[in-house]
């Protein structure tokens, strides 16, 4: 009897649960507040504060808070945004910056030139904490020194012309409040305060890895921006952050649609499935300094066997471009036209025996010259099984002309500790490696510098594949302090080297594609580069009118696949039938048993 | 007694400083540290080698393995846990936070698959052989070889994503609620974790309390009841008192599985729990935290162990009787 009272009350706890349910859900819609999904905590989203982790850096947090000197345009000029003008000097090296009146912090302190120039000495002195954003300063270009000339004017020197001044760092490096930085010594260790910015948005609740709580800059200086409140909630598998953008209990996703969701999505019309491409890549690195790897001729052949069309085809079901040998993403204002790949296995094959690699095995493998087989392991990240797929096709491309791919796959700060090299020189202890790259390196103007320049003091050359050639270098170098046209020019020979000598060949570039709830807001903006959870997505100047914005493709979509999305509600009845009927049985049997036993 | 008491206690202090220099040893084994972590993908071979010291002396993870675990040693006397790299912020805090809602979610799922498993466990027990058993123990079987993933997902899939009946993500609702409707809304987004780990952690338990009831059935006490005709319900409340012992033993050991079993159900529903803390952390080489939550981890188990010491007397009579104690 004690028993059927504890079943009764359990049970009338769950029921009076479950009741509640609807009562509490209805309130979503009152308030402009809208809750987006986002892949993983990133602290209290300073630039020194925020970490990088297994996945690719999204910076968009931090620009909801902060504001940098320019907006990027990725293709035109940027726009001004925290500065109003900014002119360089006969030889670029000296930057006036006029700064926009009126802008002040969250916590009320105005903004001004002292700000700016504090900004660039500290990112200096911090080098080492200030992650992505150091090298922008410290690197290239190669901050000297800066004064104010007065409250809104800041003249920025340079050690060498720096014609790109606007989009880098000017475009990128969100600019600190003089006020709250001065004298932290240790900026890593502040991510307890609330962050201070100038940006649209502020923070007012931050609960690890769990969510941040954004609400509207009042005094914002391109307007309020048009939602009051952001929830961003910490969604850390992909799946269930898609399950709660079905349910509503998200408005926004901010990671790509995978692939094998999209008709699902696109059938559905409360949801709605923008582009707004980040300008990203995946790529397939060579290690330049390891034999036979060391040798252009294999690596160029290796390239030609593989066919990257294939690859967008299968692996991404066509949501993608297939990558190029010139590697600069085909939206990067610096990429050279007619850098497609060159898919041609018979060259590949022919070249390798002119090249010496005309031996094979007994399975077919072809030997190097020093006897070694052309068997090769490429390191995957083991979160990202779209790159572990494209090895196994890779592998079945690379067959034919003898050589051979194994995916290795490892978490990710293993794999990047094995792409350092080693303590007592020589290369590092790895063949090919996979790894992504977002908007932020295609569209900086010296990447082909920071990617391929020899190993060296400046660039990441050492740390992405090794490779090194004089006359590349030469035209990488000059490239820095070149105007736009000439940069042009010598980023084009650039290219032309890499798609011979290929260390690295660009897999595919990924479509930015993202969904949304437009019955929460409509107004989402396809940013270039930045996708669509973007600062001006939720400004008035920028923000497209509801049933205007980016997701245009959703009516044509719609018709092409009804059953996608029908296919998994069967499926997902049939499961639980089949669940609650073996739960049945099993109960039935229960109380077969306990009746024979009373 | 006092000698008993003072010699367990000293095992106790041995087993905590072996682990906490495991603690200390075991994180560190793995390929690269936490500065890999910090730096975006691409720049992490591009910082030099001062700048790696700068950053790894700012959380006191510079210097030989000898210095670091001095520095930690005497840390730990002092009761200070260091900064955690992936937070910037006390390792302290960041538990803290967690070590809520992992109590819940892991307290509630022991509790339950401890209740659930022993008491399926001892019915089948009980009629060792009959139908009832072998359908009692295929369909645990199932349910526990399937992956918590799956289960989880599916779950997720039926009761949130078509049925609408609980939040898809997070143990806390969005928005201010406050009193009553916080308790709700905190109890339904603890239903599917609770009921995932539960059916995920409750196979071990019932095979546990299964097997302990055959064994005890057959005690010569049982047979003795049975001859003197004691009625079966009488019988087995006799012998399940007895078979209680190895349940709550494991119940109390499988306390840090559990955490760390947690991983699966937090990550797919977004809960703050120690165990994905753990996971992130380990990606990270957060060293720092990693040797804060294994410390409380171990703390746990010890602290479990030794109220299962606790209440051995009070489950079996014999234990207390000043024969059996060893001292």
């Amino acid at each position: 009897m004690k028993r059927r009272i504890g079943v009764a009350v359990c049970m009338a706890l769950l029921a009076g649960v479950v009741a509640l349910a609807p009562g509490i859900r209805a309130s979503s819609q009152e308030s402009t507040t809208l809750r987006i999904a986002i892949k993983g905590y990133e602290n209290n989203l300073t630039p020194f504060t925020i970490t990088f982790g297994a996945l690719p850096a999204t910076n968009d947090l931090v620009h909801l808070v902060n504001d940098s000197l320019f907006w990027s345009q990725v293709r035109s000029e940027p726009e001004p945004w925290l500065a109003e003008s900014a002119e360089p000097s006969e030889d670029g090296r000296v930057w006036t910056v006029r700064l926009r009146d009126g802008v002040v912090w969250h916590d009320g302190t105005p903004f001004t030139a002292e700000d700016v120039k504090f900004s660039f000495d500290y990112y200096e002195a911090q080098a080492s904490s200030a992650g992505r954003y150091a090298h922008h300063v410290s690197d290239i270009p190669d901050y000297a020194s800066s004064e104010v000339v007065d409250p809104l004017t800041v003249r920025l020197t340079f050690n060498e012309p720096s014609p790109q001044f606007k989009s880098m760092p000017g475009a990128d490096l969100p600019i600190l409040a003089k006020h709250v930085w001065e004298g932290v010594e240790d900026p890593k260790s502040t991510s307890d305060r609330m962050p201070v910015g100038t940006g649209p948005f502020k923070v007012t609740e931050m609960v690890a890895d769990q969510r941040y709580v954004l609400e509207a800059n009042d005094d914002y200086f391109k307007g309020r921006p048009l939602v009051d409140r952001l929830e961003l909630a910490v969604i850390p598998e992909p799946a269930a952050a898609f399950a709660a953008l079905r349910t509503g209990d998200v408005d926004m996703v901010e990671r790509i649609v995978p692939p094998e969701l999209l008709d699902q999505f696109r059938a559905d019309p409360a949801i709605t499935v923008a582009e707004g491409t980040r300008i990203e890549s995946n790529q397939l690195y060579f290690n330049a300094r390891k034999a036979p790897l060391d040798d252009p001729r294999l690596r160029k052949a290796m390239s030609l066997g593989i066919d990257v069309g294939a690859l967008v085809d299968t692996v991404l079901l066509g949501n993608g471009r297939p990558g190029r040998d010139t590697f600069l993403h085909p939206d990067s204002p610096w990429a050279v036209s007619g850098g497609e790949h060159d898919f041609d296995p018979e060259r590949a094959n022919t070249s390798l025996d002119e090249a010496g690699y005309d031996q094979r095995d007994g399975d077919g493998v072809r030997l190097a010259p020093d006897g070694s087989r052309l068997d090769f392991s490429v390191l995957v990240s083991s979160f990202e099984p779209l790159d572990i797929r494209a090895v196994q096709l890779m592998a079945e491309q690379l067959a034919p002309i003898g050589v051979k791919l194994t995916a290795e796959p490892l978490e990710p700060t293993a794999l990047r500790s094995r792409r350092q090299a080693p303590e007592g020189g020589g290369p590092p202890p790895y063949d090919l490696y996979i790894s992504g790259l977002e908007a932020h390196a295609h569209v900086d103007p010296d990447a082909l510098y920071y990617f391929f320049h020899s190993p060296g003091s400046r660039g990441f050359g050492g740390a992405i594949t090794g490779y090194a050639n004089p006359d590349y270098d030469a035209l990488v170098e000059r490239a820095v302090t070149a105007d736009t046209a000439e940069r042009k020019a010598l980023d084009a020979q650039a290219q032309t080297i890499l798609a011979e000598e290929v260390p690295a060949q660009v897999l595919w570039y990924p479509d930015g594609l993202y969904a949304y709830r437009p019955g929460a807001y409509d107004r989402w903006l396809s940013d270039l580069g930045q996708g669509i959870f973007t600062k001006r997505s939720f400004l008035t100047d920028y923000a497209p009118q509801p049933g205007r914005g980016p997701g245009g493709e959703q009516a044509a979509a719609a018709s092409d696949d009804g059953g996608g999305g029908a296919g998994g509600t069967v499926l997902v009845v049939v499961l639980a039938l089949v669940v609650v009927g073996a739960l049945a049985a099993v109960v039935a049997r229960r109380r077969r048993t306990a009746s024979d036993e009373a | 007694m006092g000698r008993h008491a003072a010699r367990t206690g000293l095992q106790y202090l041995l087993v905590l400083f072996a682990a906490v220099s495991l603690n200390f040893l075991l994180p560190r084994l793995a390929p690269g540290d936490a500065i890999d972590y910090l730096l975006p993908p691409d720049q992490s071979g591009a910082v030099s080698p001062e700048q790696r010291q700068e950053l790894l002396a700012q959380f006191g993870l510079d210097g030989s393995l000898a210095e670091q675990y001095g520095r930690y040693l005497q840390g730990l006397a002092r009761g200070d846990l260091l900064v955690s790299v992936r937070f910037g912020r006390p390792v302290g805090d960041v538990l803290g936070e967690r070590l809520g809602w992992t109590l819940l979610l892991v307290g509630s799922t022991l509790v339950a698959s401890s209740l659930l498993g022993s008491w399926l466990g001892f019915r089948a027990g009980w009629s060792r052989g009959s139908a009832r058993d072998a359908g009692s123990l295929t369909g645990v079987m199932a349910v526990d070889s399937l992956p918590p993933f799956f289960v989880g997902m599916l779950l997720l899939v039926v009761f949130s994503v078509q049925l609408r009946w609980f939040p898809t993500f997070g143990a806390l609702p969005p928005g201010s609620a406050e009193g009553v409707d916080l308790v709700v809304e905190v109890l339904r987004r603890l239903a599917l974790p609770f009921v995932t780990l539960t059916l995920a952690s409750v196979g071990p338990m019932y095979l546990v309390a299964r097997s302990a009831m055959v064994t005890e059935l057959e005690e010569d006490y049982v047979l003795m009841a049975e001859a003197k005709g004691l009625g079966p319900a009488a019988v087995r409340r006799h012998a399940r008192r007895n078979a209680l012992m190895p349940v709550s033993t494991v119940a109390m050991v499988g306390l840090g599985t559990l955490v760390g079993g947690a991983t699966v159900v937090e990550t797919v529903f977004s809960y703050p729990g120690l165990g994905r803390l753990v996971y992130d952390s380990v990606l990270a080489r957060d060293f720092p935290l990693l040797q804060g939550a294994f410390l409380l981890l171990i703390t746990g188990v010890i602290v479990a162990n030794f109220l299962n010491d606790l209440l051995y007397p009070l489950l079996d009579p014999r234990t207390r009787h000043p024969l059996t104690d060893p001292a």
